[in-house]
C-alpha cells in the first residue's frame, strides 16, 4: 500500500485548501482512506503536475480494487477452497449449519461466496472490520496461495 | 444441487445454474469442480477409428474386433467412472482373462482397511469428532481443495463447537513447504521430512513413551487429549513407506486413518475387485495372479489396452507409456486427451455426474449417488455392457 508521505511528496506541497482540506497531507491521508478522489486537487490538473499525477494514478490503482474493508481478492491466485468462507466469524454466526459446518454458505447475502472457482466479494458491510472497525484477517491467515490481502499489508 | 466428480471429497452442495444448454453459474465448487461443468461441453472426443472420423457404432465394432483378436488384453483407468460401469470391466475382464488395473497407488493400504487390519472412519465423523489431524505426504489444498474446508480442519462439528482454532490440531508431514503445510500456524506442527519409515519409528516411540524430537513429542501430547485422532496419507507416505506393519502399528495407536485418494472413485474400484477376487488392483483373470499395468506394458505382456476414462500419459513416466505405442489401444473417454491422440480407437462417453448419473464411493468408503444435470445417449455403463455382449 502507498503511504500518505509518498503521495504528498508528488502533491503540490501549497496547502491551498481548494480541495477542502487544510493541508496536502490530510488531502494525502483522504486519498488512500478513499474519502477524497484525486481530481479534487485543482491544481493538480494542470500539465506542469501532469508526471506527477501519472505517479500517484499508479500509486492508487491498488487501493481502487480494494473494497471498503480494504479486502482485495487476486481471483487468478484464488483455487476456490472456500476455506476462507468457513472461517469467516460473521458466517459461522449466522449461519452455523451451512458456512460453519463447511458447506457452501446458505445465506441470501453473504460476505464471500465461491462462484464459477474463485472466491467473490458481494456484501462487504457485514463483515466485522466494516461494521465494528475489528482488525480481523482470519480469511487472509486461511488463504495459502495469497489469493486474499487486505490493502494496509500490500 | 449437484454432486461434482472433480476428486474424491464428491462434494453434495454443489449449485448450477443453466441457460439452455450452457452452464452459466457454479456456486460453491472449487475451480476444479466449477472447470468440469463450465467447459463440460469443450474438447469433445470424436469416435475415431484409426484416426479417421467415424461414427460410434462403427467404432464400438471396431474395438470389439480388436478385443477378439488379441492374446492379451489389459483393461487400466475406471477412476473417474461410476461403480456401475467398474463392475461390468470387471466383468469384461472376467470373461476374456484380461488383466485390470486402475490409477491409484493407494492399493496397499486399501487392502488392509478392507481387511479391517487399519481402523478406519468416515469424514463425517472427522467433522464431528477428531482433535489431531494429520496430512501425511499429501498437499490436500491443491489435490483435493475443499478437503479441509469441507470435512476435517475448519468446519465446527459436534464435539468441536469452537472451530479450528481451540478445538483441531493440525499436523502436517511432507518433504516441502507446500500450501497444506503453510496453513499450519496457531496449534499446529509441520514437520518437514525426508525419511517416512523412521518418523513413524520415532512416533511409535513416543507413544510408547520413549525419546523423540521436540515437534513428535508435542504431537504425542496432544494426541493423548483426545480418543479420536486421524491421519491422511496421501501418495508421498505410500511411496515413502518401505513396510506397512510399522505404519499399521502406528496408526492403530494414533487412532485411524482414511486415504487422501485424489481419483474420483478409485475407493468404488478397490472395493469392487476386493468382493471379487480378494486382492484390490492388479490382478489378471488369466493367470489369477498379481500383474501390474506398468509391469505388462513394460514386459511386452499384452497386445491390446482398453482405457476406460483415464489419462496415462498424462500420469505414467515416458518410458512406460511410450510402449503404447506397440500395442493396440482403445480408448473410452468423454474429453480429448493425450491417449486419445496416440490411441487407435476412440469412443466417445458421458462425463460422469454431469451427463450420466451412477453412484461413486467417496475416499473413506461413503456412497455417494451422482445427480446429472443432462442427459447423454452414450455412457461408460452401455458402450462397456456393448463390448461385453459383442464378445
Amino acid at each position: 500500500m502507498p503511504s500518505p508521505m509518498d503521495i504528498y511528496k508528488l502533491l503540490p506541497k501549497t496547502n491551498c485548501k481548494l480541495c477542502g482540506e487544510q493541508t496536502c497531507m490530510s488531502f494525502a491521508f483522504k486519498l488512500i482512506t478513499r474519502e477524497k478522489r484525486l481530481e479534487d486537487c485543482k491544481p493538480l490538473l494542470s500539465p506542469e503536475f501532469g508526471e506527477q499525477r501519472r505517479k500517484i494514478e499508479e500509486m492508487l490503482r491498488v487501493v481502487e480494487k480494494a473494497t471498503e474493508t480494504g479486502l482485495v481478492v487476486n481471483e487468478d491466485l484464488c483455487i476456490g477452497c472456500g476455506s476462507c468462507i468457513v472461517v469467516c466469524p460473521v458466517h459461522v454466526y449466522e449461519d452455523p449449519e451451512g458456512a460453519g459446518s463447511g458447506f457452501g454458505v446458505r445465506l441470501e447475502n453473504p460476505i464471500l461466496i465461491v462462484e464459477n472457482g474463485v472466491v467473490r466479494v458481494v456484501n462487504v458491510e457485514l463483515c466485522r472490520r466494516y461494521k465494528e472497525k475489528t482488525i480481523c484477517v482470519a480469511c487472509r491467515e486461511n488463504c495459502p496461495t495469497s489469493a486474499i490481502a487486505f490493502l494496509e499489508e500490500l | 444441487m449437484v454432486v461434482c466428480t472433480g476428486c474424491s471429497c464428491l462434494c453434495d452442495d454443489v449449485e448450477v445454474e443453466l441457460d439452455g444448454e450452457r452452464v452459466v453459474k457454479v456456486k460453491h465448487a472449487c475451480r476444479i469442480g466449477a472447470g468440469i461443468f463450465l467447459n463440460y461441453n469443450v474438447s469433445r472426443a470424436e469416435p475415431m477409428v484409426n484416426g479417421k472420423p467415424t461414427d460410434i457404432d462403427e467404432a464400438v465394432e471396431k474395438a470389439i474386433e480388436i478385443l477378439k483378436d488379441s492374446r492379451k488384453v489389459a483393461i487400466y483407468g475406471l477412476d473417474n467412472t461410476t461403480l456401475e460401469a467398474q463392475k461390468i470391466a470387471i466383468d469384461l475382464a472376467e470373461k476374456i482373462g484380461a488383466m485390470i488395473d486402475n490409477g491409484s497407488k493407494f492399493g496397499r493400504l486399501v487392502e488392509l482397511m478392507l481387511k479391517n487390519e487399519i481402523p478406519t472412519t468416515t469424514l463425517e465423523d472427522v467433522k464431528d469428532y477428531a482433535y489431531v489431524i494429520v496430512y501425511w505426504g499429501c498437499d490436500v489444498h491443491n489435490s483435493m481443495p475443499r478437503h479441509m474446508s469441507r470435512y476435517t480442519y475448519y468446519p465446527r462439528g459436534k464435539k468441536r463447537q469452537r472451530g479450528y482454532e481451540e478445538d483441531r490440531f493440525l499436523v502436517v508431514v511432507d518433504v516441502r513447504r507446500s500450501h497444506t503445510a503453510m496453513l499450519a500456524k496457531k496449534n499446529a506442527v509441520f514437520i518437514e521430512t525426508n525419511d517416512d519409515q523412521k518418523l513413524v519409528r520415532e512416533f511409535i516411540c513416543a507413544l510408547n513413551g520413549g525419546v523423540a524430537s521436540r515437534e513428535v513429542l508435542r504431537i504425542v501430547k496432544e494426541v493423548k487429549k483426545s480418543e479420536f485422532n486421524v491421519v491422511f496419507g496421501g501418495e508421498g507416505l505410500i511411496k515413502g513407506l518401505k513396510n506397512l506393519e510399522d505404519f499399521v502399528e502406528f496408526v492403530k495407536m494414533f487412532g485411524y486413518f482414511i486415504p487422501a485418494d485424489y481419483h474420483p472413485n478409485s475407493m468404488g474400484f478397490f472395493r469392487t475387485m476386493f468382493e471379487r477376487t480378494g486382492r484390490v488392483d492388479s490382478y489378471d483373470f488369466g493367470t489369477d495372479s498379481e500383474m501390474s499395468f506398468e509391469n505388462a506394458l513394460i514386459n511386452g505382456q499384452i497386445d491390446t489396452v482398453l482405457i476406460v476414462a483415464d489419462d496415462p500419459p498424462n500420469s505414467m513416466p515416458f518410458d512406460v507409456i511410450r510402449k503404447l505405442a506397440d500395442v493396440n489401444t482403445i480408448v473410452l473417454d468423454p474429453k480429448r486427451s493425450f491417449t486419445s491422440k496416440i490411441a487407435d480407437i476412440v469412443i466417445p462417453s458421458a462425463i460422469s455426474g454431469v451427463e450420466c448419473g451412477g453412484t461413486m464411493i467417496r475416499s473413506d468408503g461413503v456412497c455417494v449417488e451422482l445427480k446429472p444435470i443432462f442427459k447423454s445417449k452414450f455412457d461408460d455403463v452401455k458402450i462397456l455392457r456393448r463390448i461385453e455382449r459383442g464378445l
